[in-house]
């Protein structure tokens, strides 16, 4: 009986304990900000643990101005950042800036509350419209400074265009026989697997804009005037599906290292990617003659570079200095702030006009501003459960490997999208 | 004066007793609280957040079961629900068959001192000392369809119509997976059959050996049923495993179940709903996870203990 007495009593005992630790509060944000009077300390958090160095020089920069604003960049690793912030903004905790996912991921932070609103912030009517979806919450306010532009495109080997006789297409027509020149000399045309569904939506998001015709479509069916069900789009899905016959040997099991490998070792000519593989690329090989080309259209328009923000910097609503957080991402808007962006991170400023010393990386800037359509699935389509952006992926991976016809894709796509977008609900 | 002191001193030692006997209850605290944190806890929070609407990570209202009839009648959701649990039952199945099957036989080859049988046994173990994730890139690698070491010994063999994208084709990711699983649990599966079959015994195979009973007849008569504790220990856990089959799966092919849904388990399916995917772009539905956490506990929970129970009262009749 006592020892039954005892053990309950440790059992409680342990049980309140528990209970403390999961109701204790720890404190402020910043911790020793009140240091000196007049300092404050800003942090920032961020997937990108690999540009930490760099995002110093940025604060460096931005210290010679105000030198009494402390700002540490504190990022966590990609795949456990949502988790951890979404667990920190929960609590009421959390860094005083934060870069945001961009388009529903980062929206839905802003419609739940945990964000400030920008709308009075200088150096915003810069960005285009596009570009500030990304961070606009559903109430219509700015919750965003956007930071980098993400473009997608063909990738090409310069070397073996050269070697070939090749060049890049103008039309759909040219780039189809390229395709075919490409594998009667014995080489794969396109690095493609469709292993990993994220590469099918992404990848249709560079070639399905040749043939439900670019931005025009984009807006049609943003205002539900249109369907997935409409031949504009069925035929997007066709050449997805017609396409396949370029790709590598077995290409339903190969990921993204697969198909990387394939294009720097020279065994690919093209590769349907984003901007941000170039440093990967010439990391792996350094002899490598990278080029790329926008898409040329199959309906008789001009060619596309698919584009999207990739990220944008918010500040945390519940942050005990605003006002300094706000100072910073003024400079985030400003030229200066850009042209160190793109040397030192070499990705697309989000600002217009910035020039990189990179060649490639300029040429693309220059093409996102002046041919983009958007990466409609991410930046439109990426809500519904399971996401409507999710679901293309499934249902083209079910193409590629025979279980679903190119019809029946757009018919899911449309079932899915009409589940949670109203437009597409009248 | 002297059996005063004496009955002190007893009552000193009880009262030492005593206290001795409460401070053992304290020692644990530490180990309980981390249960608490990190089980008990966690298991009352998603039992709670499996009875809420859920916006995005914001908590919505109150709304009973819903979560769990979307779970079981909405498609798509309860169209993945059943592929899911059907690939556990595979899952089980194919671990069962094979893992264990085979685990039992290498056991038996080692228990009848064969040569090299410590060697072997070292062997067989090996690949459980790997980590999961280490053990499921190396079988990534091993099965890529265009430079993997399968593929190329079946070339050289003159097999190549047997030549697969492994893990790329429905109807094999799967079961590779489930092998892969199985060539690395088999050296576990070894140890505890070979502990059981070292622990019947010798008289009783001298006594069968005296009444006749040779090679498979031994097996049968003699080694079997006193090797039911040692199945039923195999058989509960491999359920457990299978049914809560997450790591290697997300090491060998990531959280969407690729492809085509075709190498999702219900493990793999709860974290694409409540984390929303491996991409970082993807939607959560905190709610409807929660609720096939719930369901995934409640059916292993009730299964083992059914089987437990049965097998307890099968073991008394014996």
């Amino acid at each position: 009986m006592n020892r039954m007495k005892a053990f309950t009593l440790t059992g409680f005992l342990a049980f309140i304990l528990v209970l403390s630790a999961c109701s204790s509060e720890s404190g402020g944000n910043s911790g020793d900000s009140e240091a000196s009077e007049d300092s404050v300390t800003l942090t920032i958090g961020s997937w990108r643990t690999e540009d930490k160095a760099s995002y110093q020089k940025i604060i460096d920069k931005f210290n010679e101005e105000n030198p009494d604003i402390n700002v540490e960049f504190k990022p966590s690793k990609n795949t456990e950042y949502n988790t951890i912030l979404n667990t920190a903004l929960q609590s009421g905790e959390g860094p005083d800036i934060i870069h945001l996912r961009p388009y529903t991921p980062g929206i839905e932070l802003a419609d739940a509350g945990y964000l400030e609103p920008l709308d009075d912030l200088e150096g915003l009517d810069q960005y285009s419209d596009e570009t500030l979806a990304a961070s606009k919450g559903s109430d219509d306010k700015q919750y965003g400074v956007p930071l980098n532009m993400s473009t997608t495109q063909m990738f090409y080997n310069k070397k073996m265009f050269e070697e070939m006789g090749l060049e890049e297409p103008q039309t759909w027509d040219e780039f189809m026989e390229l395709n075919e020149k490409i594998k009667k000399e014995g080489k794969t045309p396109i690095a493609l697997g469709t292993k990993e569904g994220w590469l099918l939506s992404l990848s249709h998001g560079i070639i399905g804009p040749a043939h439900y015709g670019g931005n025009e479509f984009v807006d049609q069916i943003t205002a539900g005037e249109t369907d997935f069900t409409s031949d504009e789009f069925q035929s997007s899905i066709d050449a997805m599906d017609e396409l396949k016959q370029f790709f590598p040997e077995n290409y339903e099991g190969l990921g993204m290292e697969d198909i990387r490998t394939m294009f720097f070792t020279g065994d690919a000519a093209m590769f349907p990617l984003g901007s941000w593989e170039i440093e990967v690329l010439r990391e792996m090989n350094p002899d490598l003659e990278l080029g790329f080309f926008p898409i040329p259209s199959a309906v008789g328009k001009e060619p596309t570079i698919t584009t999207w923000v990739d990220g944008s910097y918010a500040i945390n609503a519940s942050s005990e200095h605003k006002d300094a957080a706000k100072k910073f991402l003024q400079f985030m808007t400003t030229e200066e702030f850009g042209t160190m962006f793109t040397e030192e991170f070499k990705m697309i400023s989000a600002i217009p006009g910035i020039e990189s010393e990179d060649e490639l990386v300029n040429a693309l800037g220059k093409a996102a501003e002046e041919q983009s359509t958007p990466y409609m699935m991410l930046v439109h389509f990426a809500g519904g459960n399971p996401s409507t952006k999710a679901t293309i992926e499934t249902e083209l991976q079910g193409m590629y490997l025979g279980e679903r016809t190119p019809e029946e894709v757009a018919k899911t796509v449309q079932e899915s999208a009409q589940s949670w977008y109203e437009p597409l609900q009248k | 004066m002297k059996p005063a002191t004496n009955s002190n001193s007893v009552v000193k030692i009880k009262k030492e007793r005593n206290w001795k006997r409460w401070t053992i209850h304290l020692f644990p605290i530490p180990a309980l609280l981390i249960y608490g944190l990190f089980i008990v806890y966690p298991l009352f929070a998603a039992l709670t957040y499996s009875f809420f609407d859920w916006k995005g990570i914001v908590r919505g209202e109150f709304v009973g079961l819903k979560n769990f009839k979307d779970l079981f009648t909405l498609e798509p959701f309860s169209g993945l629900f059943w592929n899911a649990f059907g690939h556990n039952i595979l899952y089980f199945v194919l671990q069962m068959v094979f893992q264990n099957g085979l685990a039992f036989i290498l056991a038996y080859i080692i228990y009848k001192k064969v040569k090299g049988s410590e060697f072997l046994k070292i062997a067989y173990f090996l690949p459980r000392l790997l980590s999961v994730i280490v053990v499921g890139f190396l079988w990534k690698l091993i099965l890529n369809p265009n430079y993997g070491a399968l593929n190329v010994i079946l070339e050289k063999l003159g097999l190549e119509q047997f030549q697969k994208a492994w893990l790329g084709d429905p109807d094999t990711a799967l079961i590779s997976i489930i092998l892969v699983n199985c060539w690395y649990g088999i050296g576990f599966g070894v140890l505890i059959f070979l502990a059981g079959l070292q622990s019947i015994p010798k008289e009783l195979f001298e006594a069968g050996k005296l009444d006749g009973a040779d090679g498979l007849s031994m097996i049968r008569k003699i080694v079997l049923p006193l090797m039911v504790p040692s199945f039923m220990i195999m058989t509960v856990l491999t359920f457990i495993q299978s049914f809560e089959a997450f790591e290697l799966v997300y090491a060998m092919q990531g959280s969407q179940g690729e492809p085509y849904h075709s190498t999702d388990t219900l493990a793999i399916y709860f974290y694409r709903l409540a984390f929303g995917g491996s991409a970082g772009g993807s939607t959560t539905a905190v709610g409807l996870g929660s609720a096939l956490a719930v369901v995934l506990f409640l059916f292993i929970s009730f299964f083992t203990a059914l089987y437990l129970r049965y097998m307890q009262k099968k073991q008394v009749d014996m």
